[in-house]
């Protein structure tokens, strides 16, 4: 959301060498780093749509895990009671589920604004997780669902085939290209018509109304939206994770949704893509290295807020400018 | 089946009170003394250091239960590093992670351990929400492991029913429930009126289900009239508190542990909830020994999982369990819980299992030879005597339970030793061939071949 849009060229001419960097990753990084990138990837698209309701609409959403654990439980359902073995079909199941949630909450929510609107998703999602939780002989309960490997476009895994290989290359590679396309999307969303009223609707919402925006329905949509891309990414996270638990539809998630984009700046587009895949490295390091990982990322959390409101990606574009102009 | 009376068949199940150790197995090695392999080590052993993944709750309520795991493993590899490391060659090597991350980042932290650390070995893990997702994750990176508690029936019974990499130490769950139900028949069989409360997961409904088939079978009549399900981690338990007392039960059964216990504990007192009815525990005397206090309620039964409390086999009966405590006690200034003494022992139990490898084929055993030789294996450990099942890769020992008592000898409250009950495992759990039931087979095998008692 830079003041002077970027033309769609330049942004091109940065972002390729990054993405043929992704494509050709896994014949450089050892397969476990090419699956925590996977993670890293499908949380940016949970932080891509977040980032939709809180950067563009002025929206904070705390209760976005509803949306990501209904992607992820709507694909573990299909597979335990329709015994469902392609990921397409669960994609589309996953999307569904998170959508037909989002559509229900989303109305009663963007009928509020700031903390109410926080508070209501909190306690909405809140009560998708306790039915996860309470109804065990249906969801599992803490013990959660399993889900073994999906077929990829038809083709499933090979007999005997190594999971973390399978992981590492093929999953890898199909969830990279749903990311770029979903990315790819998002980018033409935001700046679209639609998108630009979102923005007005942020910075007042008062005149927005004036021009002839119609609030409450462009609130709708962009909530809306925003399931979809989470729960696309809850989809697409539990045939990595290889289960899916009622932890991803608990607040604390939803938090960490937050945390995603605030490392990584929600006032620009790429911040919750950079802080998605971050977060992802730092929580994975805090809890593999120190018993103390919650101190840590709280004191990151703390640090951020206090020391770089703008993320990383905020910060690093304000350096960049200050270089410019001393040069 | 006639008549059947409860004294009878309590026989049957050979249960026996006070300082019985039940004489069982010929041949086993056992945890501490050179081994006899351990002198003459075949072929060229490199020494690299055997890396081993520790699990266990560090942080959080769960932690007065979990830390004393790490505490027991990190006893057990500082003795066999002492001694130059395992085939006197490879010292062990530990990385600790903490369970309280959840059960999706735990996932995660195993395959780093794996695939980015190199472990050899994976051990730990408390929460019965755990095993389940891990089992299957350690079967496929093809990671050795050996769960020292997680100890739920649903892993070897569905979620991995043909284990190949994973075993596990500690007496499987159905064990509580039942060994609770027997204890309480035994103590106080004219209850009739039961409450319940239970953590609000996989463990709390398991101990429920074995606890009521098993005392429906040895009490008949029992009903439940009150069922508190708190969430695993709540600090607040005065509303299941008072809602217990109000249904007026005879017995209070529950299988609340760890930091979640000490508070409910603490808050029944103000409540003169143990002055109202009798209790039961499967697992309160599971947390580090300290944590309880002299003020918990004398009398009751105070589970321990079904695994072991520091002074029994007592003193004097049982030259391992009397090693072990001195040696816990001097380097940890604490008493070990069973959660020390199934880590403490997972070591063991894995040298013993790559001696024998080593003796038998030379050099460093792979995997295969190890889990080969883990199938099927005995070892003397503190709590006595403990068997891994060669189908399930589960192990099993002599399941056991106690009363609540204070000595003048302890800052803490104890388990008495004079009055321990201690029932062969093989009595009370589903034997080897016996179909997969619903919700464990060790429940449809005890609701289908146990017989409802008709007289005392």
């Amino acid at each position: 959301m830079s003041p002077i849009p970027v033309p769609p060229k330049r942004v091109l001419l940065y972002t390729a060498p990054i993405i043929v960097l992704l494509f050709v990753l896994p014949f450089v990084v050892p397969p476990y780093e090419v699956t925590q990138l996977s993670y890293g990837l499908i949380f940016a698209i949970a932080a891509l749509g977040f980032n939709l309701l809180l950067g563009y609409t002025g929206l904070l959403s705390f209760g976005h895990s509803a949306y990501f654990g209904m992607g992820a439980y709507g694909v573990a359902f299909m597979v335990k009671y329709l015994k469902i073995t392609s990921m397409e079909a669960l994609i589309v199941g996953g999307i569904v589920a998170a959508t037909a949630v989002a559509a229900l909450f989303g109305f009663l929510c963007v009928r509020y604004t700031r903390i109410f609107f926080s508070i209501l998703a909190l306690a909405l999602s809140q009560v998708l997780w306790s039915l996860a939780f309470k109804f065990f002989w249906v969801t599992g309960g803490t013990d959660g669902l399993r889900v073994p490997t999906p077929s990829l476009l038809g083709v499933g895994m090979a007999p005997g085939q190594d999971k973390m290989a399978f992981l590492a290359h093929r999953y890898y590679y199909y969830v990279l290209v749903i990311f770029l396309v979903g990315v790819a999307v998002m980018w033409v969303i935001v700046h679209s018509p639609f998108g630009k009223a979102l923005q007005a609707i942020r910075d007042n919402e008062t005149r927005a109304e004036f021009v002839g925006v119609q609030v409450r329905r462009y609130r709708y949509m962009a909530f809306l939206v925003s399931g979809v891309y989470t729960g696309l990414a809850g989809a697409l996270w539990v045939p990595l994770n290889g289960l899916t638990t009622p932890d991803i539809l608990h607040w604390t998630f939803s938090g960490e949704i937050v945390f995603f984009t605030v490392l990584g700046g929600f006032q620009t587009f790429a911040g919750p893509i950079v802080g998605a895949v971050v977060f992802n490295y730092l929580k994975t390091f805090a809890v593999g290295y120190t018993v103390y990982w919650q101190m840590f990322l709280g004191g990151v959390l703390v640090v951020l807020v206090l020391a770089l409101p703008g993320g990383i990606v905020g910060t690093a574009g304000r350096l960049v400018d200050r270089f410019r102009k001393a040069a | 089946m006639g008549e059947v009376s409860r004294r009878d068949f309590l026989n049957s199940l050979g249960v026996t009170v006070g300082a019985a150790v039940a004489a069982s197995a010929g041949a086993v090695g056992s945890v501490v003394g050179p081994s006899k392999a351990e002198a003459q080590v075949r072929g060229t052993i490199p020494d690299k250091p055997y890396k081993i993944g520790h699990m266990t709750f560090f942080t959080g309520a769960a932690a007065v239960l979990g830390e004393p795991s790490y505490k027991g493993h990190i006893l057990a590899a500082e003795e066999i590093n002492a001694q130059g490391g395992l085939l006197g060659k490879r010292k062990i090597e530990t990385f600790k992670a903490d369970e309280a991350a959840g059960t999706d980042a735990n996932v995660k932290e195993m395959r780093r351990m794996k695939l980015s650390e190199g472990i050899d070995l994976f051990t730990g893990v408390i929460s019965s929400g755990n095993t389940p997702a891990l089992g299957p994750v350690a079967e496929e990176l093809k990671l050795l492991t050996i769960f020292v508690d997680g100890c739920t029936d649903f892993l070897f019974d569905k979620a991995v029913p043909n284990p190949h990499y994973i075993f596990r130490i500690t007496n499987m769950q159905s064990a509580d429930g039942v060994i609770a139900a027997v204890a309480t028949a035994m103590t106080w069989p004219k209850v009739s009126k039961i409450a319940h409360i239970h953590p609000d997961y996989s463990y709390g409904r398991n101990a429920f289900d074995h606890f009521k088939i098993a005392i429906e079978k040895l009490v008949p009549g029992t009903k439940v009239v009150y069922e508190g399900w708190p969430k695993l981690g709540t600090t607040d338990f005065t509303s299941h508190i008072t809602n217990a007392i109000a249904a007026k039960p005879d017995l209070l059964a529950s299988s609340v542990w760890g930091g979640d216990y000490i508070a409910m504990y603490k808050q029944g007192l103000r409540y003169d909830l143990f002055k109202k009815m009798k209790f039961t525990s499967m697992i309160a005397f599971g947390v580090a020994p300290h944590a309880i206090g002299k003020d918990h309620p004398e009398g009751v039964i105070g589970g321990i999982h079904s695994n072991y409390y520091w002074n029994y086999p007592p003193a004097g009966k049982w030259p391992l369990n009397d090693i072990f405590v001195k040696k816990y006690f001097d380097r940890w200034k604490e008493y070990p819980n069973f959660q020390s003494e199934g880590a403490y022992t997972t070591l063991y139990l894995l040298k013993q299992s790559i001696e024998k490898a080593n003796k038998l084929i030379g050099g460093w055993p792979d995997d295969e030879a190890i889990i080969t030789l883990l199938e099927g294996a005995s070892i003397a450990g503190p709590a006595g005597y403990l068997h891994i099942r060669a189908d399930i890769h589960q192990g099993y020992k002599d399941a056991v339970t106690g009363f609540s008592v204070n000595s003048p000898d302890y800052p803490f409250q104890i388990l008495d030793p004079k009055r321990m009950i201690t029932i062969p495992i093989r009595n009370i759990t589903a034997p080897p061939g016996w179909p997969k039931g619903e919700p464990t087979s060790t429940y449809t095998w005890i609701e289908k071949t146990w017989p409802k008692v008709t007289k005392a």
